[in-house]
């Protein structure tokens, strides 16, 4: 072996050529040694790995917990159709190993959040690159970085669009220096009682309806209790919880074993006839809006079916208007006429075509059908996933009957799919020059040149296709990058909360607040979780424990926990403090504004956190039996409403603070 | 096989399948069933294959071109493994088209790719019939631009031309010369933009058959930079193009630099503006996705390149 990369020494110079001279000799003799971390084996990823593969990074290590799809070969082009449903940093690394024998590469079929990749793991690596897809995850390494001290680039791109950011602790913004928008936000009343726009259809579709019928068991009460808290219409909440009672026996019905033509015609009559029927009756409700119309099974399967679309309820003289669901190739209700009368040249998709209610009707019966088998086969829940037909098919028809019943515009299901699937458009070349631009700030990094390092962003511009704008030093405020990092190794069934955080201050004890994560674990007048181990707390590796000064007057410590290095004997103390201990900054005095995190609220002791915002992906599980991610905790629906970024808020009043809804 | 480009049939253009579809969906999503449904049927001409054809051809094969043609005459060289990830140790003496083809059928079986490896393919006669018989040529300046001016004039067919900046020959002062590095990187990084703008312009080919565009070959002809060796000689390409411009086709002008040859960092300052030209006048374009983005940086003081600085 060692022969052999003696004998490609040779290639290595010859290879290295052009390397060496934009380089330089000395540059490229340091990346030969240089340790990268990839985040993310997709889009980017794969353009990425390519290029710190030629380029001749000596040692790569990729990390991704996804597997293979047939819509990622548009443009992850290591790999094939034959790859799918294997792991994406497996097959990836193999692809990419051949393009440079010289390189070491090593792929992780892991998630990133994984304790064990933590603080001690990231100092590893003299530099990590981002090329992932979602924002849970990006903060993630952000904070890793920063409290490591390792450089990150991160990056994104949609369709045409891109961007690159270079990111050093203290050097330059981080990426919560910026506060990220929100996700798109809707009342709990607009998706379950007064839609107005598809999307809110497609939403309650996905989101409620499918859950309901095919989820968990959940009595959904809660969420109406806290509505009704919230001061939501007391009228209303009390239908949508007879409603509740309902679903009940539907769901029942669905995994019963007897024959299934009924239960599709039972479903739809009570959720687009009855619950409509039981919305109309509070008049209240539609006083300013137009009322839904209870749609009827028989007459749409008869193609009778109309929709009498009330006038502006504002303008009580204004005549009616007739919604015939007219699609878009001319057949009133009609069922589709056959495919050769789509004769205007392009005939579009399958998915592509606008289908009239009836058909719609079918999609609805065959699916709910096609599901409720599913059910009665062993499958104890079902959840929407865009690349399962069953369940876009039920989300289309569903959304679409329930556009039809508010005289909302339908969607098809290609359309559906993207909205419901959060699909971004991706192409190849978009994420290849990407790459290349990380590299680029990689590199400048390893450097040290500073001065050079530039946001680089793609955009639509003609004239100006890149632009770029140079670094933002930290935002002062800032509640991940501003803090001072310190590592703790410890074994968190030894040590308490005291022990750790007394250690930590040394010589300046001072009262103070600790937190893991959001979730507060002391405050001068709390103290019943100090003498609790952390095991105990659930706090341990991978975890950071922040030390806010109650005076403010001392900068925030945050507290990496990692664990005891192999050799230190059993008997030995249960944590190794840093040496030296942290020094945080010392603060303004009457400075008004507060740490701006984490929040300082106070909340229960146990507290419930409901984790809001998009949601990391979960692992699928590799064909090969390779490890995958740890579970994810059983989604309650609030949280499966707000994956993907579809956040639901109990009344438009509601605050998010910072991506956590805290329930007393 | 070798010696002579199977003309591609003039039949019914291909209509996408519905399994076609799905492996296309996320770029469909993008620019459309319709620019899709065109790049199926086009046919691309790719002369010479080193690093940036490499990017180029990932990407168009990725995005589902119809056929790929490549043109190379020559061998695999150790230096072309830097950024040649067709290439492998054991291709080294190999001719370049033989070792990258069937890597390239690989990234999407539903590209035909030729190969075409006849240095006599170049002479006149057979250039032309060459050039006719495809949609879009992509080519390096150097190489043969000057054989190819009038081959554009006889082709009659839409022309990407690339103008590579190692063209020109370098002037490396000592200062330049420290500069060098983060020059061509940026150059490494442009190529691949380029390759982007490539693809984009191939989705709306055969609507931009109905448009003249002189406009940009103006620009190629009228903004050149007057001080550079390079620049009468692209002019003199540009000029054939336009005598010829009485038949409708089209000019991209691009300066992707290439990331082996770009050896020569005066070369990207010297063409830069050649680029921010272009690019303006594109601007002026009706352009439903922009039909195609050229763009150089370093400058110096051009807002494109200062990101690679």
């Amino acid at each position: 072996m060692s022969s052999s990369f003696m004998n490609g020494a040779r290639n290595t110079s010859s290879r290295s050529t052009h390397a060496q001279a934009i380089l330089g000799p000395e540059f490229c003799e340091r990346l030969s040694e240089t340790k990268v971390l990839l985040v993310g084996a997709g889009g980017i990823g794969c353009e990425l790995l390519k290029n710190t593969v030629l380029t001749g990074f000596g040692h790569i290590t990729l990390l991704d917990l996804d597997t293979i799809d047939l819509s990622n070969l548009n443009r992850q082009f290591l790999f094939k159709k034959k790859d799918i449903k294997h792991s994406k940093a497996m097959v990836a690394a193999q692809t990419a190993g051949a393009f440079n024998p010289n390189v070491n590469i090593q792929p992780i079929h892991a998630n990133i959040k994984e304790a064990q990749f933590d603080i001690e793991w990231f100092k590893r690596f003299d530099i990590v690159l981002n090329a992932l897809d979602n924002l849970d995850a990006r903060r993630h390494v952000n904070k890793m970085c920063m409290a490591a001290g390792v450089p990150l680039v991160e990056s994104g791109t949609a369709g045409y669009l891109g961007q690159v950011q270079p990111l050093l602790k203290d050097r330059t913004e981080c990426f919560d220096c910026v506060p990220k928008p929100t996700p798109t936000t809707f009342p709990v009343c607009t998706i379950r009682s007064t839609p107005s726009q598809p999307i809110h259809c497609i939403v309650w579709a996905k989101s409620y309806l499918l859950p309901q019928l095919f989820g968990e068991d959940e009595d959904g009460t809660g969420e109406l209790d806290e509505a009704e808290k919230q001061g939501e219409n007391a009228e209303e909440i009390a239908a949508l919880r007879r409603e509740a009672l309902a679903y009940k026996a539907v769901r029942s019905a669905l995994r019963s074993a007897q024959t299934t033509e009924d239960v599709a015609q039972r479903v739809f009559k009570k959720v687009f006839h009855s619950d409509i029927l039981n919305l109309l009756s509070m008049s209240d409700m539609w006083r300013a809006r137009a009322a839904p119309t209870p749609l009827d099974f028989n007459a749409i399967q008869e193609g009778t079916f109309s929709i009498q679309r009330p006038s502006n309820p504002s303008t009580t003289s204004g005549s009616a208007q007739t919604t015939h669901f007219q699609p878009a190739n001319g057949h009133v209700n009609g069922k589709t006429p056959s495919t050769s009368s789509l004769s205007n040249g392009v005939s579009g998709l399958r998915d592509q075509r606008a289908l009239s209610l009836h058909d719609t009707l079918e999609l609805f019966i065959s699916s709910t059908n096609r599901l409720a088998e599913r059910l009665r086969k062993g499958e104890d829940t079902i959840s929407f996933d865009k690349d399962d037909d069953d369940t876009l098919d039920f989300v289309t028809a569903a959304a679409n009957l329930r556009s039809a019943a508010y005289y909302i515009d339908r969607k098809t299901r290609w359309e559906i799919k993207e909205m419901a699937g959060n699909i971004i458009p991706a192409i190849a070349t978009t994420n290849a020059i990407i790459s290349g631009l990380i590299v680029l700030q990689a590199i400048h990094l390893l450097r040290k040149s500073y001065a050079q390092l530039r946001n680089v962003h793609v955009q639509f511009k003609p004239t100006n296709p890149l632009s770029t704008s140079t670094m933002c030093p930290p935002n002062p405020k800032c509640g991940v990058c501003r803090d001072t990092y310190t590592t703790v190794l410890c074994d968190p069934a030894r040590v308490t909360l005291s022990e750790l955080v007394h250690g930590v201050l040394g010589d300046n004890e001072r009262e103070v607040s600790v937190y893991e994560d959001k979730r507060i674990l002391s405050d001068p007048d709390w103290d019943d979780n100090l003498e609790r181990t952390l095991e105990s707390l659930n706090v341990g590796r991978g975890k950071f424990l922040t030390i806010v000064d109650e005076d403010e007057e001392w900068g925030t410590i945050v507290v990496a926990l990692s664990i005891l290095p192999p050799n230190h004997p059993s008997d030995g103390p249960a944590f190794i403090l840093p040496s030296p201990l942290p020094s945080p900054p010392r603060l303004e005095k009457q400075q008004s504004t507060p740490p701006p995190a984490p929040s300082r609220k106070r909340s229960a002791p146990d507290d419930e956190i409901v984790e809001v915002g998009p949601i990391a992906k979960r692992a699928k599980i590799d064909t090969n039996g390779a490890a995958s991610s740890p579970n994810i905790a059983s989604p309650n629906k609030r949280r499966r409403l707000e994956e993907d970024g579809l956040l639901m808020l109990s009344s438009k009043d509601d605050k998010i603070e910072d991506d956590v809804i805290e329930i007393d | 096989m070798d010696t002579h480009y199977e003309g591609r049939s003039k039949g019914d253009p291909v209509q996408i399948t519905e399994d076609e579809a799905a492996v296309y969906d996320r770029q469909i999503r993008l620019w459309g069933l319709e620019a899709q449904q065109r790049m199926c049927n086009a046919t691309i001409l790719v002369i010479r294959l080193r690093g940036t054809a490499t990017e180029a051809i990932k990407n168009i094969v990725l995005a589902g071109i119809g056929k790929l043609v490549i043109y190379d005459s020559e061998e695999v060289k150790e230096e072309d493994l830097g950024a040649g990830f067709f290439f492998r140790d054991e291709d080294v003496g190999e001719k370049r088209v033989d070792a990258a083809k069937a890597r390239i059928e690989a990234l999407n079986p539903l590209v035909t790719v030729q190969a075409l490896r006849h240095s006599t393919l170049l002479e006149q006669g057979s250039l032309e019939a060459l050039i006719m018989s495809v949609d879009l040529v992509c080519i390096k300046i150097n190489d043969i631009c000057r054989q190819f001016g009038k081959s554009f004039y006889a082709g009659g067919t839409y022309i990407w031309l690339a103008c590579s900046h190692d063209y020109i020959s370098p002037k490396v002062t000592d200062q330049a010369h420290k500069e060098a590095p983060k020059n061509v990187k940026a150059t490494a990084s442009y190529s691949r933009l380029s390759t982007t703008l490539q693809l984009r312009w191939i989705g709306l080919t055969k609507r931009q058959t109905k448009e003249l565009n002189p406009a940009v070959v103006h620009i190629i002809l009228g903004k050149l930079p007057d001080d550079i060796d390079a620049t009468s000689e692209l002019g003199q390409v540009a000029n054939s193009i336009l005598a010829s411009s009485d038949v409708n086709r089209q000019v991209l002008t691009s300066v992707p630099p290439d990331l082996i040859d770009a050896m020569s960092t005066s070369a990207v300052h010297e063409f830069s503006p050649t680029c921010a030209d272009i690019l303006k006048a594109l601007a002026t374009r009706e352009a439903p996705i922009a039909n195609f983005f050229t763009f150089d940086g370093n400058t110096g003081g051009g807002s494109v390149c200062r990101m690679s600085m």
